[in-house]
C-alpha cells in the first residue's frame, strides 16, 4: 500500500479544490452534550465526594511532631474500611498549633464511609479518647431540621370492619372454611341445617391450606411468600407476613401474636426458620432456629399469651411477652427433660423427667413467673408417661406406661392432680383391663379428659367396657361441650361411626361414612362433619352434616374436597349467672325457635316448589316446538320406512298378526293337603 | 329423597364371562341384545330372560351393538378390528368389514340402509367415521365406504344417528359433540358442554333428544337437531350411561368406575346403582341397586315399563317398574 503522498497528482483534476473550511463567524449548533456527552458524564461533579467523608471526633490534640504518628494510627485504624483518598487534620490557629481534636477522613465509596461509621464509632482508642464516628452527609441534615414542629403525616386509619362479624349472624350459625378443587377455591360457608350457606369464596386463596386463630378472629393462608391473615366481614386482607417457604403456623391463645416455620430460611448468623409476629403491628418481634419441626408446635403458650416456652436437650427455654426475651434472661437446666405443658388454665407447666440411675422418674408443676415447683411427685419404674390436661386446667392427668420390679409386661395407671386443692393431691386410678386393647385404653381416658368437676364419679363408673371393645374405632372426637363424643374408625376401618352419650354411657347411633378422614365438631357441640379428603381418597370427596345425635341431615359433595374447619368461637361475653337464667327459661326459647324453623322450612319449601314450575314451564314449551318439528316430519319418516307408520309402538297394528307363544315364567311348587 | 325405583325380583340375564359393553332393545321392545368383552354377542326375549341365540364370529372384545327398526340386521363392532352385519333371525353373519382399528360405536340409520361406524385412534391410525349404504352390495364387497370423515382431534367416543339420517350426532373423548353430515361429512354443529370424554349417547324414542353420559360424572340433555343443551343432572362419579324415559319425564344414568381404577375393595355388596333423576326438576329421585360392579350400560324398555343395565360384573338386569314409580311425582 502506497502512502497518500507519494500518489503521483491526478493530471485530470484541474479545478480548484472546494474549501471546506467555516466561513468567519460561523457558529455551530452542535452543543458539548452532542459531541462529547460521554467524556462530559466522568466530569467531576462538585457534590461528589462528601457521602464518601466521615467525621472522627475525639481525636487526640496533638502538637506538629506527634502529628505523623497520630496520623499512622488513624490510618492504621480506618484503612480498614476503604482506601482513604483524602484525610483533613485541622488545626488550632495554624499549621503550628495542636490538631483540633476532631479529623476529616475521605474514602472512596459511600458504602465504606458507611462502614467505618458502623464499626469504628465508639472504638476505645486509649482511656480518655473514644471515637464517634459519623458520616459528613449527618451533619447537614440534622443542621437543617427545622424549629417549627412538624406533626408527622397522619396514617389513614384501615378500618376492617367489625371483626366479630361472623358472631352477629341472627341465626347463630357457626361458619366453616371449605378447600375443595384440590386447593384451587377456599369458600366460607353459614352453617344452615338445611343447606350451608356461601359467605365468601375465592379462588387460589391459599396454596397449600388454611388455619384459623384460636379465637376464629383470622383466617390464615399459606403462600410461598408467608402467609396472610384475612378477617371481618368482607375478609378483606388484614395483616401479611413474609417468610419464605412458610410450611407451619401457630398462634398465640390471646392472638396476640402468630408464630411461622420455614424450612428454607436458617442461617447460624441469622436465625429464621421460627419467627414470632406480632399482628396488630404486623412486625417481626423475633427470630429462632430449629432443628426439626416433627413436633409442631416446637413452642407452647401459656394460656394468657403471657409466656411461651420450648424444650430442646436437657433446656426448657420459657420467653416473656412482648420483649420477647428469656424469662431471668435464661433459660432452665432441666437434665433429661421429656415433655412438658401449659396448664389450660393457668401460668402452670407440668414436665416430666424419666429415671435417671438411683433418681427416679418424676412430675414437676412449676409455676411462674416465680418458677416455684408447687408439685412435685415421683414415679416408679417409669417407660413412659404423657401429659393430659382438663379442659379448664382443673386437673391434670398423666398417664404413665411402667414396668413393675420382676415382671416382663407394661401396665398402665393415671395419676390425676387435683389442681384446685391445697397442695395439688394426687389420685392413683389403676387400669382395669387388658392394656392391649386400645380401644378400651382410650374411653377409660377420654372419660377422665372430659369431665369435670365429676370426674372420679364417672371413672369408676364406666362398666360398658366390653360394648366399646367390639367397635371399629380407632380415634376419639370430644364435643367441645363435653357428655357427648364419636368413635371413630377413620380411614382404613372404612368410616364406621359411634355416637356416645357418656353420661349414661349409651350409644345413641351407629353410622357409617365410607372412607372418612376427618372428624371435626362444630364449637357449640351441637354438629359434627365427617369427611373424606381428595388427600387421603380420589374418590367420593365430599363432606356430610350430622347432629350431635347422629341423625345424617346433609350430603354436600364437592369436587376434589380436601379440608373443612370449623371456625373457632371467642369465649362467651355471659357470666354464669346469666347462662343460668337462660336454662332455666329454655323453653320459652324454644317455642320461638321451632316456630322460626317451621316458618323457614316451608319458605324452602315454597322457593323450591316455584323454582320447579317454573322448571317444568321452560320444558313443556321445549317439548310442544320439539314435538312439532316432529310431526311436521311424519311424510319423511313414512317415507324413509317404505310406508310404515312406526311413531307409535301401535302405529301399524293393522300389520301385526297374532301369535301365541308359550314362555316358561316361573316354576312353583304348591303342596296339596297333607 | 330416594327411594328404590324397583322391587319387584329383577331378570338376570347370565350369558357372558366378561364385563358387558353395550345392551340394546330392538325397536318393539321384545328382544334385548347384549354385548361383551368375552367376544359374544347374545340376544334374548325381554319378558322372560331366555336366550335366543348368540352372533359368533368376532375375535375380539365388542363394544357395540345395534339393530334396524325392523328387527331384520344387526350390527356389531369389534376390538378384533372388525364391523359385521347378522340376519337377526338365523344368527348367519351377512357382511364382515375390515378396518384398521377397533370399532367402538356402530348404529343404523332411521331407514336401515346406512349404517355408519367409528374406529378408533390406535396403532398410528386416527379416528375415522364411515358410512356405508346397504343397498350397493358393492361398497361391502370392496370394503369402500361411500364417506369416510377422518377425526384428527379428539375420537370419537360414542354415536347416534339424527332423527332422519342426515347426520350422525357423535360424543368425544375431549367432551365435545358433534353433528357429521351423512352426505358431506362436514361438521353441522358441534358443541362442548362437558369437560372430559362422552361414554355414552342415547336418543329419546322419538329422536328428538338425546342424553349424554360424560366422565365429568354428569349427563345432560341436548336437542338433537340444534344441539341446544337443554338440562344437567350431576353425580359425583363418572356416567358411564344414560337413557331417557319413552313415557315419563324421567332419565336413568348408569355409572362407578373400572375396577382397576378403585384403589380399596369396596366391602358393600351390590354397591351400585343405576340413579333415577327427574328430567325437568334435574333431581334425583329414585336409585336401583343390585350391580356388584360399575354399571355399563342402560336401556330403557320402548314402553317405557322397564328398564335394563348392564354391568362390569358381566350380568344385564332386567327391572320391571312398581306401579308407585309411575304415580310417583316431586312436589310443584
Amino acid at each position: 500500500m502506497h502512502d497518500t503522498e507519494d500518489m503521483p497528482v491526478d493530471v485530470d483534476f484541474d479545478e480548484e479544490e472546494p474549501s471546506f473550511s467555516d466561513p468567519e463567524d460561523f457558529e455551530d449548533d452542535v452543543d458539548d452534550e452532542e459531541l462529547l456527552g460521554d467524556l462530559l458524564r466522568e466530569k467531576p461533579q462538585e457534590a461528589d465526594g462528601i457521602d464518601s467523608v466521615v467525621v472522627v471526633d475525639n481525636v487526640p490534640q496533638v502538637g506538629p511532631e506527634r502529628l505523623e504518628k497520630l496520623k499512622n494510627v488513624i490510618h492504621k485504624i480506618f484503612s480498614k474500611f476503604g482506601k482513604i483518598t483524602n484525610e483533613f487534620y485541622p488545626t488550632v490557629d495554624g499549621p503550628e498549633g495542636l490538631t483540633k481534636g476532631y479529623i476529616f477522613l475521605e474514602y472512596g465509596a459511600p458504602t465504606q464511609a458507611l462502614e467505618a461509621v458502623k464499626n469504628a464509632d465508639g472504638y476505645k482508642l486509649d482511656k480518655q479518647h473514644t471515637f464517634r464516628v459519623n458520616v459528613f452527609t449527618d451533619f447537614d441534615k440534622y443542621m437543617s431540621i427545622s424549629d417549627e414542629w412538624e406533626t408527622p403525616e397522619k396514617q389513614p386509619f384501615k378500618d376492617f370492619g367489625n371483626m366479630r362479624h361472623w358472631m352477629e349472624d341472627p341465626d347463630c350459625r357457626d361458619q366453616y372454611s371449605v378447600i375443595y378443587e384440590s386447593g384451587e377455591r377456599t369458600a366460607i360457608f353459614n352453617n344452615d341445617a338445611k343447606d350451608p350457606i356461601v359467605s365468601e369464596e375465592r379462588a387460589r386463596w391459599t396454596e397449600t391450606y388454611v388455619r384459623w386463630s384460636p379465637k376464629g378472629t383470622y383466617l390464615a393462608t399459606f403462600h410461598q411468600r408467608g402467609i396472610a391473615l384475612w378477617g371481618g366481614e368482607k375478609f378483606k386482607q388484614i395483616q401479611r407476613f413474609s417468610h419464605q417457604g412458610v410450611s407451619l403456623i401457630d398462634f398465640s391463645p390471646c392472638e396476640r401474636y402468630v408464630v411461622t416455620f420455614s424450612p428454607l430460611m436458617d442461617t447460624k448468623e441469622d436465625p429464621q426458620a421460627i419467627i414470632i409476629w406480632d399482628i396488630l403491628t404486623g412486625q417481626k418481634k423475633r427470630g429462632f432456629h430449629c432443628e426439626s419441626s416433627a413436633h409442631w408446635p416446637i413452642f407452647k403458650w401459656s394460656h394468657d399469651g403471657k409466656f411461651f416456652a420450648r424444650m430442646t436437650q436437657d433446656t426448657l427455654s420459657i420467653y416473656e411477652t412482648p420483649s420477647m426475651g428469656l424469662l431471668d434472661k435464661k433459660s432452665l437446666k432441666i437434665s433429661g427433660i421429656k415433655d412438658f405443658s401449659w396448664s389450660p388454665g393457668d401460668n402452670i407447666i407440668a414436665f416430666w423427667v424419666p429415671e435417671d440411675k438411683d433418681i427416679p422418674a418424676r412430675v414437676t408443676l412449676m409455676q411462674l413467673p416465680s418458677r416455684q415447683e408447687i408439685r412435685v411427685r415421683n414415679l416408679f419404674n417409669v417407660v413412659d408417661c404423657k401429659l393430659h390436661w382438663q379442659r379448664q386446667g382443673d386437673y391434670l392427668c398423666v398417664k404413665v406406661d411402667r414396668t413393675p420390679k420382676g415382671t416382663q409386661g407394661v401396665v398402665t395407671n393415671f395419676e390425676i392432680f387435683r389442681m384446685r386443692e391445697k397442695q395439688v393431691p394426687v389420685d392413683v386410678v389403676e387400669m382395669k383391663g387388658d392394656p392391649e386393647s386400645k380401644t378400651a385404653q382410650r374411653i377409660k381416658f377420654a372419660v377422665l379428659h372430659g369431665e369435670s368437676p365429676r370426674i372420679n364419679a364417672s371413672f369408676y363408673h364406666v362398666k360398658n367396657n366390653e360394648m366399646f371393645d367390639k367397635q371399629q374405632a380407632n380415634s376419639i372426637f370430644w364435643s367441645p361441650q363435653g357428655q357427648f363424643m364419636v368413635l371413630a374408625g377413620l380411614r382404613s376401618m372404612n368410616g364406621a361411626l359411634a355416637f356416645v352419650d357418656t353420661s349414661d354411657c349409651t350409644m345413641m347411633n351407629m353410622v357409617e361414612h365410607y372412607m372418612a378422614s376427618d372428624v371435626e365438631w362444630d364449637p357449640t357441640g351441637r354438629y359434627l362433619v365427617t369427611s373424606v379428603s381428595w388427600w387421603s381418597h380420589k374418590v367420593d370427596n365430599a363432606y356430610w352434616l350430622w347432629t350431635f345425635q347422629g341423625r345424617l341431615l346433609q350430603k354436600n359433595n364437592k369436587d376434589r374436597f380436601c379440608q373443612l374447619l370449623w371456625r373457632p368461637r371467642p369465649a362467651t361475653l355471659l357470666t354464669q349467672d346469666s347462662i343460668k337464667v337462660i336454662k332455666k327459661d329454655l323453653k320459652k326459647y324454644s317455642k320461638i325457635f321451632e316456630q322460626k324453623d317451621r316458618l323457614s322450612q316451608s319458605k324452602a319449601s315454597r322457593e323450591l316448589v316455584d323454582k320447579r314450575r317454573s322448571m317444568m314451564e321452560d320444558y313443556r314449551t321445549y317439548r310442544e316446538a320439539a314435538l312439532q318439528q316432529h310431526h311436521e316430519q311424519k311424510i319423511a319418516r313414512l317415507q324413509l320406512r317404505g310406508g310404515v307408520d312406526t311413531d307409535e309402538l301401535d302405529s301399524n297394528t293393522d300389520d301385526w298378526e297374532e301369535e301365541t307363544i308359550e314362555f316358561f315364567i316361573n316354576e312353583e311348587i304348591i303342596p296339596l293337603g297333607e | 329423597m330416594s327411594y328404590s325405583c324397583a322391587l319387584q325380583k329383577p331378570i338376570l340375564l347370565q350369558g357372558h364371562e366378561r364385563s358387558i359393553t353395550q345392551i340394546k332393545y330392538n325397536r318393539e321392545g321384545d328382544l334385548i341384545f347384549s354385548v361383551a368383552k368375552d367376544t359374544v354377542a347374545n340376544v334374548w326375549y325381554s319378558v322372560n330372560g331366555e336366550r335366543l341365540g348368540t352372533y359368533n364370529g368376532h375375535t375380539g372384545a365388542l363394544w357395540c351393538v345395534d339393530c334396524d327398526w325392523d328387527t331384520k340386521n344387526v350390527l356389531t363392532g369389534s376390538a378384533d378390528n372388525s364391523c359385521r352385519l347378522w340376519d337377526c333371525e338365523t344368527g348367519k353373519q351377512l357382511a364382515m368389514l375390515n378396518t384398521s382399528s377397533a370399532v367402538r360405536t356402530c348404529g343404523f340409520d332411521f331407514s336401515g340402509n346406512i349404517i355408519m361406524f367409528s374406529t378408533d385412534k390406535q396403532m398410528g391410525y386416527q379416528c375415522f367415521l364411515n358410512y356405508f349404504d346397504l343397498r350397493d352390495p358393492q361398497q361391502i364387497e370392496d370394503n369402500q365406504p361411500y364417506l369416510t370423515v377422518p377425526c384428527a382431534e379428539s375420537k370419537i367416543t360414542s354415536a347416534v344417528w339424527g332423527p332422519l339420517g342426515e347426520f350422525v350426532i357423535a360424543g368425544h373423548e375431549n367432551g365435545e359433540i358433534n353433528q357429521f353430515s351423512a352426505k358431506s361429512g362436514e361438521v353441522l354443529k358441534k358443541v362442548k358442554e362437558h369437560n372430559k370424554q362422552i361414554n355414552d349417547i342415547q336418543t329419546s324414542v322419538d329422536l328428538t333428544m338425546v342424553i349424554t353420559a360424560s366422565k365429568d360424572c354428569s349427563s345432560k340433555l341436548f336437542d338433537s337437531t340444534t344441539l341446544d343443551h337443554i338440562k344437567s343432572f350431576k353425580t359425583e362419579r363418572p356416567v358411564n350411561s344414560a337413557a331417557i324415559s319413552p313415557i315419563m319425564d324421567h332419565v336413568v344414568m348408569g355409572g362407578g368406575q373400572e375396577a382397576m381404577e378403585v384403589t380399596t375393595t369396596s366391602t358393600r355388596i351390590g354397591k351400585f346403582e343405576a340413579r333415577f333423576f327427574h328430567a325437568a326438576y334435574e333431581e334425583e329421585f329414585g336409585r336401583v341397586k343390585g350391580h356388584f360392579g360399575p354399571i355399563n350400560c342402560v336401556a330403557f324398555h320402548p314402553d317405557g315399563k322397564s328398564y335394563s343395565s348392564g354391568g362390569e360384573d358381566g350380568y344385564t338386569r332386567i327391572h320391571h317398574f312398581d306401579p308407585q314409580y309411575f304415580d310417583f311425582e316431586l312436589e310443584a
